[in-house]
C-alpha cells in the first residue's frame, strides 16, 4: 500500500507498483473527500485545510527549492503579497477574494520576476539571506503603505455560511488547490524541466556547458512557485479575514515550508505529503501539553539530524530503505539488479 | 545644522564600531572555511542574554560581561565545531546550509523557552548619561560599547597577524590542501577559529545589548545587519570588515536623520541587495569561494 512512496524511475516491475501507487493515493484522496463531505469536526476540518495550505506552498517551493537547488527563505514575501492583493482588491473595489485568487497569483509572480532576475544569478547562502531580508524589507513597505492601511491592517467580513459549512468550504479549497499542486509537481519531476532543474542543482556551471538554459529554467521554476504561493495567499486572506503585516509577512511561514520540504524530502513530490500532515499534527497535538516553541526545537533538531546524516528527508530514508530490503530482480533472468 | 552633522558622525562611527564587532565572527568563519554560519546572530542573541543574566542575578557590569563572554563563547563556538560543524563541512553546501538554519532556529526557540518573547534591555546606572564634544553630546554607553568592540577587532586583528597561531589560520584560509601539506593542524586550528568566530559574536552580543533592546526572535534582524557588514567588507579581512562597519554606521546614522526610521532599515535592505547583486563576495575582497 505504501508502494507509492518507494516508485522512482524504474524497470519493468516499476508499472505494478505504480498501479498500486495510483490506487493508493485515489484512494487516500477519495477518503479525504469523504471526510470533507460528512465530517463534522470543525477542529479536524480546519487542521486539515491548514495541512492542504501548507501542502500547497512546500510544493510550490520545492519546484526552485527542492528540485532547483535554490533555498527560498521568503515564501512569505509572496504569500503575504497574495494575501494584500486580494484584500485590498476587496476593502476598495468589495470584489471576492475567491475571483480575485488568480490576480494575487500574478501579483506575486510579477514581484517573484522582479525579485528573481537579479538575485537568481546569487548562489547558495547568498540567495537564502536575500530572500529573507527582501521579506523583511516588503513588510516595512506595507507597514507603511496608505493603500494596506499600515500596521492597522484590513479586515475582512466574514461569509454568511455556518462555521462548520467555512471550514468545508475552506477544506476543499485547500485540497483541491494541494491536488493541483501536487499533480503539477509529479509532471515536472517526470519531464524534462524537472532534469533540467535537477541539473542546475547538481552542478550549475556543468549544466550550463551542456547547453541547459539555467537562466531562463529559473526564472520558469521562480514565477511558477512563486503563482502559486500568491494563489494560496489570496485565499488564505479570505480564511483569516483580518490581515496586518506582521502575520502576513511572517518569517514563521517560509521557515514551515522548509522544514517540511527537508523533512519530508527535498526535491521528491512525495516529500511535503509526507511532512507537512506530521508536521502540522504533531504541532497540534504538542500544542495541548507543550507550547509552540518546544515544537521548533524538536523540529528544528529533527532537520538538523536529517541534514547531516538523510540528505533527502523521509523520501530519502524510504528510498534507502527499499535498496535495502527489496532487491531489484531482472524480469527474464531473475537475476538481482542495482536499483535505481 | 553643525552640532547635528557632527552628532551623527560620532553616532555613526560609534555605531559603526559595533556593527564591525558583529560582522567580523561571520567574515572570519566564511572567509576562513567557507561555512555560511547564519547561526551567528543567534550568538549574537546568546551573547545579550549573558550579559543579562549575569547584570540580573549577580550585578556584574556589562562591561566585565564582555570580558567574560569571550572565554565563554569561545568553549561555546569550540563545541559546536566538533559536534556539528565538521560534519557540515562534508555534506553537500544545501545540507550544510539547512542544518545552520536548523542550528538557528533551536537556539532563537531555546532563548524564547528560557526568557520568553519579551524584549529586554541591560539598563546600568551609565545607561542614560552623556557628555559633550564640542557642540555634539555623545551617549557614554555608545563610546564604551564601541570601544570595546574596537579592543576586540585589534586583538583579533593582532592575533591573525603577529601570533603562529594566527598566521596559521590564515594560511588555511588561502589554501587548506597546502596548509594541511606544511604539517598545520587544520582541525584544531579551525576548531579555534569557529570558537573565536562565535566568541566574537557573544561580545558583539553583550554591546549590542547595552545599547539596543533584545529579545531571542529579534535576532534574525541581526543576521541580515551582520551579513551587511560582510558583503560590504569582503571575507576574512578584519581591516575590511571594520571599514565597512563604520561605513553601514555612517549610513544609518545619516539616514535616520533625513527619512522616517523605519525607511532606515529599507535603505540598508536595499542597500544589502544591490551590493550583493553586484559584487557577490563583497565589494573589496577576490571571489574565493561561494557555498
Amino acid at each position: 500500500m505504501l508502494s507509492i512512496f518507494f516508485v522512482r524511475k524504474g524497470g519493468a516491475e516499476d508499472r505494478t507498483l505504480r498501479l498500486f501507487g495510483l490506487v493508493f493515493c485515489v484512494l487516500g484522496l477519495g477518503a479525504l473527500i469523504l471526510y470533507g463531505a460528512i465530517g463534522t469536526k470543525q477542529g479536524i476540518l480546519s487542521l486539515l485545510g491548514t495541512v492542504f495550505l501548507y501542502v500547497t506552498l512546500t510544493q510550490a517551493w520545492n519546484i526552485l527549492g527542492g528540485y532547483g537547488g535554490y533555498l527560498n527563505f521568503g515564501t512569505a514575501t509572496f504569500f503575504g503579497v497574495g494575501a494584500y492583493t486580494t484584500a485590498v482588491l476587496f476593502h476598495h473595489y468589495g470584489l471576492s477574494p475567491f475571483l480575485t485568487a488568480p490576480i494575487a497569483g500574478v501579483m506575486a509572480a510579477l514581484l517573484g520576476v522582479i525579485v528573481g532576475v537579479p538575485t537568481l544569478r546569487l548562489r547558495g547562502a547568498y540567495f537564502a539571506i536575500v530572500t529573507m531580508i527582501i521579506t523583511f524589507a516588503v513588510q516595512i513597505v506595507v507597514l507603511n503603505a496608505s493603500i494596506t492601511q499600515g500596521p492597522m491592517g484590513i479586515f475582512l467580513p466574514p461569509l454568511k455560511l455556518s462555521p462548520l459549512a467555512l471550514e468545508r468550504l475552506f477544506f476543499f479549497m485547500f485540497l483541491g488547490l494541494a491536488v493541483v499542486v501536487t499533480l503539477l509537481v509529479y509532471a515536472i519531476e517526470n519531464s524534462n524541466f524537472g532534469w533540467a532543474l535537477v541539473a542546475v542543482r547538481e552542478d550549475e556551471d556543468a549544466a550550463e556547458v551542456i547547453g541547459v538554459k539555467t537562466t531562463r529554467i529559473k526564472y520558469i521554476a521562480n514565477a511558477v512557485a512563486t503563482f502559486i504561493i500568491g494563489i494560496a495567499g489570496g485565499i488564505f486572506a479570505q480564511r483569516i479575514m483580518y490581515l496586518d503585516p506582521t502575520t502576513a509577512f511572517s518569517f514563521d511561514i517560509s521557515l514551515n515550508v522548509v522544514l517540511m520540504a527537508v523533512i519530508g524530502g527535498a526535491g521528491t513530490w512525495q516529500g511535503p505529503l509526507i511532512a507537512a500532515p506530521l508536521i502540522l499534527v504533531v504541532a497540534d497535538m504538542l500544542r495541548v501539553t507543550f507550547t509552540s516553541e518546544v515544537n521548533r526545537v524538536i523540529f528544528s533538531i529533527v532537520v538538523i539530524v536529517i541534514a547531516l546524516y538523510l540528505p533527502h528527508g523521509a523520501m530519502g530514508f524510504m528510498t534507502s530503505l527499499r535498496q535495502k530490503y527489496f532487491k531489484w530482480r531482472n524480469p527474464k533472468t531473475g537475476d538481482e539488479v542495482a536499483s535505481a | 545644522m553643525g552640532a547635528q552633522v557632527l552628532t551623527v558622525i560620532i553616532d555613526g562611527l560609534l555605531l559603526g564600531l559595533i556593527y564591525a564587532g558583529i560582522g567580523l565572527g561571520l567574515s572570519l568563519i566564511l572567509g576562513v572555511m567557507g561555512v555560511v554560519n547564519v547561526a551567528h546572530s543567534a550568538f549574537i542573541m546568546l551573547g545579550s542574554y549573558f550579559a543579562y543574566e549575569l547584570f540580573r542575578r549577580a550585578g556584574i557590569d556589562p562591561i566585565i560581561s564582555a570580558a567574560l563572554a569571550l572565554p565563554v563563547f569561545f568553549l561555546l563556538g569550540s563545541v559546536v565545531y566538533r559536534t556539528l560543524i565538521t560534519r557540515v563541512e562534508f555534506t553537500g553546501p544545501t545540507q550544510g546550509l539547512i542544518a545552520m538554519f536548523g542550528l538557528m532556529v533551536l537556539i532563537e526557540n531555546l532563548g524564547v523557552i528560557v526568557w520568553t518573547t519579551d524584549a529586554r534591555a541591560l539598563t546600568t546606572h551609565y545607561t542614560n548619561t552623556s557628555f559633550a564634544i564640542g557642540p555634539a553630546v555623545v551617549a557614554w554607553v555608545k563610546v564604551l560599547a564601541g570601544g570595546l568592540a574596537l579592543a576586540l577587532i585589534g586583538a583579533a586583528w593582532v592575533f591573525l597577524h603577529y601570533t603562529l597561531t594566527g598566521r596559521a589560520i590564515r594560511a588555511i584560509g588561502q589554501d587548506r590542501d597546502a596548509a594541511a601539506v606544511l604539517g598545520i593542524n587544520v582541525h584544531q586550528l579551525l576548531t579555534i577559529l569557529f570558537g573565536l568566530g562565535i566568541a566574537c559574536a557573544g561580545v558583539a552580543g553583550v554591546l549590542l545589548g547595552m545599547i539596543y533592546p533584545f529579545s531571542p526572535g529579534g535576532q534574525v534582524f541581526w543576521l541580515a545587519w551582520a551579513f551587511l557588514v560582510v558583503v560590504l567588507g569582503g571575507l576574512g579581512s578584519v581591516a575590511n570588515t571594520l571599514v565597512a562597519g563604520l561605513v553601514v554606521g555612517i549610513i544609518q546614522t545619516f539616514a535616520g536623520a533625513f527619512v522616517p526610521f523605519e525607511f532606515v532599515y529599507l535603505i540598508l535592505y536595499t542597500l544589502l541587495a544591490v551590493i550583493l547583486i553586484v559584487r557577490r563576495e563583497g565589494l573589496t575582497s577576490v571571489a574565493r569561494r561561494s557555498i
